[in-house]
């Protein structure tokens, strides 16, 4: 639904609005160079940057679009603890009860996405039935979803039974390096990208989640009936009911697919950690997914927007964090420094969109 | 009620030279002058008709230009929407400024009223050159425009939208008088005859009364440039011809009014100078003298002279051949229907073929009547669509049956502005384009879909990717009228078909219309221009007050004085038993 504007008249401000964000990504791309020097171009540490906040760029492409549809939701880190701590709960009673760690698993992460797929149901049904505003609806389950995770777990830390399996996912990936046989007696050598111990780098699973979903998303909101119909209800629910568009049934949906992939997220995370720590998991997460949606050029008043920026606006913030570590720059301070950028992403892009 | 606006003396604000320091106010900086304007009773009371004595345009031919626009050009990438166009305004003067869409009008305006910077030329304000920046440096200025699109805020209430920015202080300046807040939008609304309580959300007005509210809010800042962008669009005849009534009186008490419409009959009725804009130039220009408005040959000149200039040829009617209806049973039927709380008792039948024009003055019901009909809102009674008894839940409920409903409120409801033209063209019939369950829209297929309306309704649409909003008001009707029959409806409920679109294009969507009839859509058509339903229509219900009052018929709508009998039902004038079947 993005139009070109190629009539009218070059001009910076205009190219900035709709760029800003890539122009940004790039100018913080080559600082980083600058700063790291070659080590930043480092496929581990690329590869670092995109795990750690693969999780977050999940939520973040689920928020894109809660906010095209003129919503918020503020609960996703709260959903994000409440699925993870349901779900591996679900696989310790069920490694309890002498089932087998694969099928216990398995069940376990289907219980997670359901937990978080019947949150943001839940959440979807009182901005849409309950006609309660987005903020106030979420802003409920970001108190609610969070302590019933912490009532499960008497605030503490849920540890996973499973011996390998459940901590897999979040862990290992499809290696990027594969071995050739040494001839003749000689050790066996590796061809492909390697980390810095000569072993084969892995592409984790939860980077592969991550892109998939942006991808799956995109493709949705620029390609598909409910895309279009999201972007309708966003830009102008009278006109979207007066065209026949359901608009009930688009805003729900959005906010359950919203849980689902808080679910997912919180999967990823519990499985990274092998643990879910009911008081720290996804504590603020919504306010990243936000700020990345934002620095992704997504209008807050809803109706237009776009999944690529926010996974830029992800890294964005990635790489200023990662920079700021590296440079020594006190954790105290970091988040002045994103919440600039935040307001000046705001700054650049506020513009004429209609 | 208030067709004397005079009334309110106390508040008319006559400048003249030797008297401008207090009435000025906070403008004292400026130098006003403007020639003492004599009253002239029959053109401040008559509620139309209102020529101008002969010696009232005597005087203001002499009076001295307060507001002028100096070879202006302005121009945007790709286009000149003014080119060197001058034009002066005088305090004492109703100047209107007339136009096809797109000939500058607006940007004129725009540039007058300080939301556009001239590329070229400058304005002149009591002889000195004026540079404004933006809107509110106009307004200090003394130039005030009523804008076509309507800024109310939402959330406040009617008073407090007609004071908003220049609120009576109390308890020195921390706190709004509210009482003589609500006295001073109560005279203000007053004077323009409009009767809207004063503690309603601006939100829940309707168009009409947001109308008035908006003017009351430029009449609240004592303007002496007033400038009305198509005030009229939105109002039925009688506010209408209340409306021009009160711009007399505004003008009699010096102050300078422009006014833009599309409806050349007010303006032929009102105005005291008239100047034709043609693609960006100023081509004509006509002056009234002796009561009527006439050419520099001294040619009196009517709304066809002035629609003549305006296209640089003569049009014929604009209204094609009455169709027949076909014998046939019909195909929507309302039994005593309405819409909760704002209409009620309504029986209509409509059948293939037939264009029934639904009259009445704003809030009288019918848009609300056609909304419920959809199930945009509660209704009461029953819809019968081809004999089968109907209760829609919503606008795609009612496509699946065949009925169609194009709003009045283009910008609000019927389209989405900031969509592109092939995504608001096809969005009703969205789902005939969706591949694998709706997970892919076949791109190429809307387009195609978009280019066969583009050339079916000779829509001027260069880039059909591109926003909406950039196109004309008329083409942007013709495809809220094209997505809806990309439906294949076979009834269409037709609401305010023609509002803010240009001579040319109106001729082209009753054309439009009247081949649709032809080919057995069942049509009701919904509007606040007598002329328009009289031409277009096989017979008129006439609504007042939520109810069917009375009904003219084909050979009624032929005759001669249809329009004054269609006037006086919906306004609740005349007998009742002037009911004709």
């Amino acid at each position: 639904m993005t139009t070109s504007k190629s009539r009218d008249a070059f001009s910076i401000q205009r190219f900035l609005e709709r760029w800003g964000v890539v122009v940004a990504f790039v100018l913080l791309f080559v600082a980083s160079c600058l700063n790291q020097g070659f080590d930043f171009l480092n496929a581990e540490n690329i590869r670092a940057l995109l795990n750690s906040n693969a999780p977050v760029g999940i939520l973040a492409v689920g928020m894109t679009l809660v906010i095209i549809s003129a919503g918020i939701d503020l609960s996703v880190g709260s959903m994000v603890v409440l699925s993870a701590a349901v779900g591996l709960t679900a696989v310790n009673w069920l490694i309890g009860k002498e089932w087998g760690e694969a099928s216990a698993v398995w069940l376990g992460v289907g219980t997670t996405l359901l937990v978080g797929l019947a949150a943001g149901s839940l959440n979807g049904a009182l901005v849409v039935f309950g006609r309660i505003a987005p903020f106030i609806a979420t802003l409920g389950g970001l108190a609610a979803y969070r302590s019933m995770a912490l009532a499960i777990a008497e605030a503490g830390e849920i540890r996973s039974q499973s011996d390998a399996l459940f901590r897999k996912f979040g862990r290992e990936g499809i290696p990027l390096a594969w071995e050739v046989p040494g001839v003749e007696g000689a050790e066996s050598t590796f061809r492909g990208l390697l980390n810095s111990g000569g072993k084969p780098l892995t592409l984790p699973y939860s980077i592969i989640v991550f892109f998939v979903v942006a991808i799956i998303a995109q493709w949705f909101l620029s390609r598909s009936r409910f895309g279009r119909h999201l972007i309708a209800v966003g830009a102008n629910e009278t006109a979207a009911r007066y065209a026949g568009i359901s608009v009930e049934w688009v805003r729900f949906r959005v906010y359950a697919v919203m849980g689902l992939l808080a679910g997912l997220a919180g999967f990823l995370q519990a499985s990274r950690m092998n643990s879910v720590s009911t008081s720290g998991l996804g504590v603020a997460a919504e306010l990243d997914a936000i700020a990345a949606v934002v620095i992704g050029g997504t209008s807050l008043r809803g109706g237009f927007g776009r999944v690529w920026g926010t996974v830029l606006g992800v890294l964005i913030l990635g790489m200023i964090t990662n920079m700021l570590t590296i440079s020594g720059v006190s954790p105290y301070w970091q988040g002045a420094v994103k919440g600039a950028v935040i307001v000046l992403a705001v700054l650049v892009q506020r513009g004429s969109r209609a | 009620m208030s067709s004397s606006p005079k009334g309110s003396t106390g508040k008319a604000w006559r400048a003249e030279s030797d008297q401008v320091g207090h009435e000025v106010g906070p403008k004292s900086d400026l130098t006003v002058v403007f020639q003492p304007v004599q009253a002239d009773s029959r053109a401040t009371s008559a509620g139309n008709g209102g020529a101008r004595g002969a010696s009232g345009g005597g005087d203001i031919s002499r009076a001295a230009a307060s507001l002028e626009a100096r070879q202006v050009t302005v121009e945007y990438p790709g286009v000149r929407a003014l080119d060197g166009v001058t034009m002066s305004f005088r305090g004492g003067e109703i100047h209107a400024v007339v136009g096809e869409n797109g000939a500058g009008k607006s940007t004129l305006m725009k540039v007058l009223s300080g939301s556009v910077r001239p590329t070229r030329g400058a304005t002149l304000l009591d002889g000195a050159s004026v540079a404004f920046e933006q809107p509110s440096d106009a307004l200090r200025a003394g130039i005030a425009m009523v804008h076509q699109e309507l800024n109310l805020v939402p959330t406040l209430d009617v008073a407090e939208n007609v004071t908003l920015g220049r609120e009576p202080s109390a308890l020195g300046g921390v706190a709004v008088d509210r009482a003589a807040q609500r006295s001073r939008a109560g005279e203000l609304l007053a004077s323009l005859g409009a009767q809207i309580e004063l503690s309603r959300e601006a939100g829940l007005l309707s168009v009409a009364e947001a109308q008035f509210v908006e003017i009351a809010k430029c009449l609240a800042s004592d303007a002496r440039v007033l400038i009305f962008d198509e005030p009229t669009a939105v109002l039925g005849e009688q506010d209408a011809a209340r409306l021009l009534s009160r711009m007399r009186a505004l003008r009699d008490e010096g102050r300078a009014v422009i006014f833009i419409s599309h409806h050349l009959e007010e303006v032929v009725a009102v105005a005291d100078r008239v100047s034709v804009l043609r693609d960006g130039a100023l081509v004509q220009e006509f002056a009234r003298e002796g009561g009527a408005l006439r050419d520099a040959a001294g040619a009196a000149v009517d709304e066809h002279a002035l629609a003549a200039a305006m296209v640089g040829r003569a049009l014929g009617s604009i209204y094609p051949e009455k169709g027949v209806a076909r014998d046939a049973e019909p195909i929507l039927q309302l039994a005593a229907f309405g819409a909760v709380g704002r209409s009620a008792g309504i029986d209509l039948a409509v059948r293939p073929g037939e264009i029934v024009g639904l009259a009445g003055l704003v809030g009288a019901g019918r848009t609300e009547t056609a909304e419920a009909i959809l199930g945009l809102r509660p209704a009461t009674g029953t819809v019968f669509v081809n004999g089968r008894a109907r209760a829609f839940r919503g606008a795609k409920d009612a496509m699946r049956a065949g009925v169609a409903y194009v709003s009045e409120d283009r910008k609000g409801r019927g389209l989405h502005v900031t969509l592109s033209s092939i995504a608001n063209m096809t969005l009703p019939s969205l789902d005939r384009h969706a591949r694998l369950g709706g997970a892919r829209i076949d791109e190429s297929g809307e387009r195609a879909v978009a280019r066969r309306w583009i050339d079916a309704f000779a829509i001027r649409c260069a880039r059909p990717a591109s926003p909406i909003s950039s196109l004309s008001g008329g083409n942007q009707q013709k495809f809220a009228l094209a997505r809806w029959l990309e439906t294949q409806p076979r009834v269409l409920i037709i609401d305010e078909p023609t509002r803010g679109v240009d001579v040319g294009a109106k001729a082209e969507i009753y054309r439009i219309i009247a081949d649709l009839a032809a080919k057995g859509l069942a049509c009701v058509v919904i509007s606040s221009e007598l002329p328009e339903l009289i031409g277009l229509a096989h017979r008129v219900a006439v609504m007042r007050e939520g109810r069917i009052v009375g009904e003219v018929d084909r050979a009624g709508l032929a005759a001669g004085h249809c329009e004054e009998r269609i006037v006086r039902m919906a306004s609740g004038l005349g007998d009742m038993k002037e009911r004709t079947a």
